[in-house]
């Protein structure tokens, strides 16, 4: 109940702000405001446009806190907020393709973070030792390498707790690939928390694991996980939508497929286009490597830091990176005001 | 005026130290023993998938007569064997009986654990009042500690499945035993003990030849308790990755399956009223038999 007052608020709040920013005329990049959205990775991207946009191109920022989908309804309905840094598309699919034929919205940069999304994770010690491991194919061959404590015999493949969307999913796959006639067994680790806690203790003391987990996240960030390569291409949306993610009943003959890829966009309004076009260049090129952004997220989880803190600790220390997406001078004048 | 209205607390960076030297301590204390302790698991991890594969392999029929059976032996009541077996009955036919096994078998090893270490722990308490104050406190502290802030710890140092869903259910289901054979062994007359000296009983003979008889219907009060609270663990043990009655009721709830988790909700209760029942009645019948003055 929180949660539907808590988005209509958020609503409420995100149409009025982007009403009145809406009206207000703009001189060289003039005046902006950007979709917070309410998860880490979000805020710090929202807060590092704020500083880069304010210090680097002069615009006046103004961050409004959002979620998917108030936020996109707000950008599609009122044309504000203007930039939304992280928005998850695939929830938006229909209505933005029609905003964008339209010119209202515009995707001003396709993935802003890399190695993003959902899958299958190895432990980096595990692809330190065992190189010959690089496709989800290569691991199938080999369940001894990561024994099921029950049952030695066996490996062990940790999949989704009990009830959420991608237990599905992860059992459909696991019978696509056929793992269990290799000599696998699919884990219930039954809650979050009993995920978290297969994933660490494994990476703490160095053992193999093998196991569903998605990223951006503090706990890929923390140990380092490395995503696996499926081996196979991604088996269409049909198979996908009408199999994968279906009851086993539903789904009688998977195909093996790679996990459907998360659409992520940076969506800008055609306002902001006009406006602060001198900035459009920075959002396009703005892409974080998945790495740097987990090592963000552990950064916030471990200091409690807000997404301000985070933004300047990220423009403090990876400047290598974010001076790419700026031109020398910008880049500069940002360095200078920090 | 200051530290009357805010509370004079420790500063924010030495907090974050303090957690971060607990949590380093813990990390390394799980690197340099954690695959000792879990070897030191392993024979009751292979037992309890053994006793698991037992419960799931036997043939049904010969299960359900098994279970008939001992609660014949333990109730001595006709309703409680017909109720049993109706219920096991509906169990099997609503399809649930793999993961009614799983859990059977999970919770009488719990039990048997809970009561081969508690009954010994009370019987210590019982004798000493410095023992009994050590272990009141701890036994206050397993029974009221929030469930997680142990199973991640234990997660850190097992792993998820059977053994830390076996020590999470042990933690919380162990104090009433222990505390039922305390009291029960301190209830006992005064003046019987002393008859007992006065026949030149040695400790142990007036232990077990006097205290635990007198005792036995409030120790198995704790051991129906005992059993009552493994079961209530049971849905917690499967956020660990316990297989059995729990893992359906997650996912019920996860997805609001009304149907799904009233049914599996309701085995467990089943398997509850059962083992309640029939320890009720083999209390009950030791109570009847000390009453008439037979032994």
């Amino acid at each position: 109940m929180k949660r539907v007052f808590g988005a209509a608020f958020t609503m409420a709040a995100t149409v009025a702000v982007g009403l009145s920013w809406a009206t207000i005329g703009n001189a060289a990049c003039g005046k902006v405001s950007i979709a917070e959205m309410n998860w880490a990775s979000a805020e710090l991207m929202a807060n590092v446009d704020k500083i880069i946009l304010e210090k680097g191109y002069g615009c006046e920022v103004e961050l409004v806190a959002g979620a998917t989908m108030p936020t996109f309804t707000s950008m599609n309905e009122k044309g504000a907020p203007d930039v939304a840094p992280e928005l998850w598309a695939n929830a938006v699919a229909v209505p933005l393709k029609k905003a964008v034929g339209e010119n209202r919205l515009m995707v001003a940069n396709k993935s802003p973070i890399t190695g993003l999304g959902e899958g299958w994770w190895l432990p980096p010690a595990t692809v330190k030792k065992h190189p010959e491991l690089k496709t989800a194919l290569d691991v199938i061959n080999r369940p001894d390498l990561f024994p099921y404590s029950e049952d030695k015999s066996k490996g062990a493949f940790v999949g989704c707790p009990a009830g959420w969307g991608c237990q599905l999913a992860n059992a459909n796959l696991f019978r696509a690939f056929e793992m269990e006639k290799k000599g696998w067994v699919l884990v219930d680790p039954g809650s979050a928390a009993g995920l978290d806690g297969s994933m660490a203790k494994a990476v703490e003391r160095g053992e193999n694991w093998f196991g569903y987990y998605w990223s951006p996240t503090s706990m890929i960030g923390k140990y380092k996980m490395h995503k696996l390569d499926f081996g196979v291409p991604f088996g269409g949306k049909e198979n996908w939508d009408n199999c994968i993610v279906k009851p086993e009943k539903d789904c009688a003959d998977p195909k093996k497929s790679s996990w459907v890829k998360s659409e992520v966009n940076s969506v800008v309004s055609a306002n902001f286009k006009k406006n602060a076009g001198v900035a459009m260049d920075y959002i396009a090129n703005r892409v974080y490597p998945g790495a740097i952004m987990n090592g963000m997220l552990v950064f916030m989880t471990e200091q409690k830091a807000s997404g301000k803190d985070a933004a300047f600790e990220f423009l403090e220390k990876h400047g290598d990176v974010w001076e790419k997406w700026v031109s020398p001078d910008v880049a500069k004048k940002i360095k200078a005001s920090l | 005026m200051e530290w009357f209205f805010n509370f004079p607390d420790m500063s924010r960076s030495d907090l974050r130290e303090f957690k971060k030297t607990v949590d380093f301590a813990f990390t390394d204390f799980s690197r340099s023993y954690g695959a000792e302790i879990e070897g030191f698991f392993e024979p009751l991890l292979m037992f309890l998938v053994w006793f698991e594969k037992f419960f799931i392999n036997t043939p049904w029929p010969l299960i359900i007569f098994g279970i008939l059976v001992l609660a014949w032996i333990g109730s001595r009541s006709i309703p409680v064997v017909i109720g049993t077996f109706l219920s096991f009955m509906l169990i099997g036919y609503f399809g649930m009986w793999e993961d009614t096994m799983s859990t059977l078998a999970i919770i009488l090893v719990a039990t048997f654990l809970c009561i081969s270490i508690g009954i010994p722990m009370g019987i210590a308490m019982a004798r000493s009042n410095k023992v009994q104050a050590v272990i009141v406190p701890v036994l206050d502290v397993m029974q009221t500690i929030p469930s997680f802030v142990y199973l991640i710890p234990v997660v850190m140092l097992l792993g998820i499945g059977k053994v830390p869903g076996l020590i999470a259910v042990c933690i919380y289901a162990i104090p009433p035993i222990v505390r039922l054979t305390n009291l029960g062994i301190r209830l006992v007359d005064k003046d019987v003990l002393e008859a007992a000296d006065s026949f030149g009983a040695n400790y142990w003979q007036k232990l077990f030849g006097v205290q635990m008889p007198l005792a036995l219907p409030t120790i198995f009060a704790g051991v129906n308790q005992t059993i009552m609270m493994a079961l209530a663990m049971v849905v917690i043990a499967s956020m660990i990755g316990v297989k059995g009655l729990g893992l359906p009721v997650l996912r019920a709830i996860s997805n609001q399956y009304l149907a799904l988790g009233l049914m599996n909700g309701l085995a467990i209760v089943v398997l509850a009223i059962i083992f309640d029942r029939v320890t009720q009645k083999f209390g009950l019948r030791m109570q009847k038999y000390r009453n008439d003055g037979k032994d």
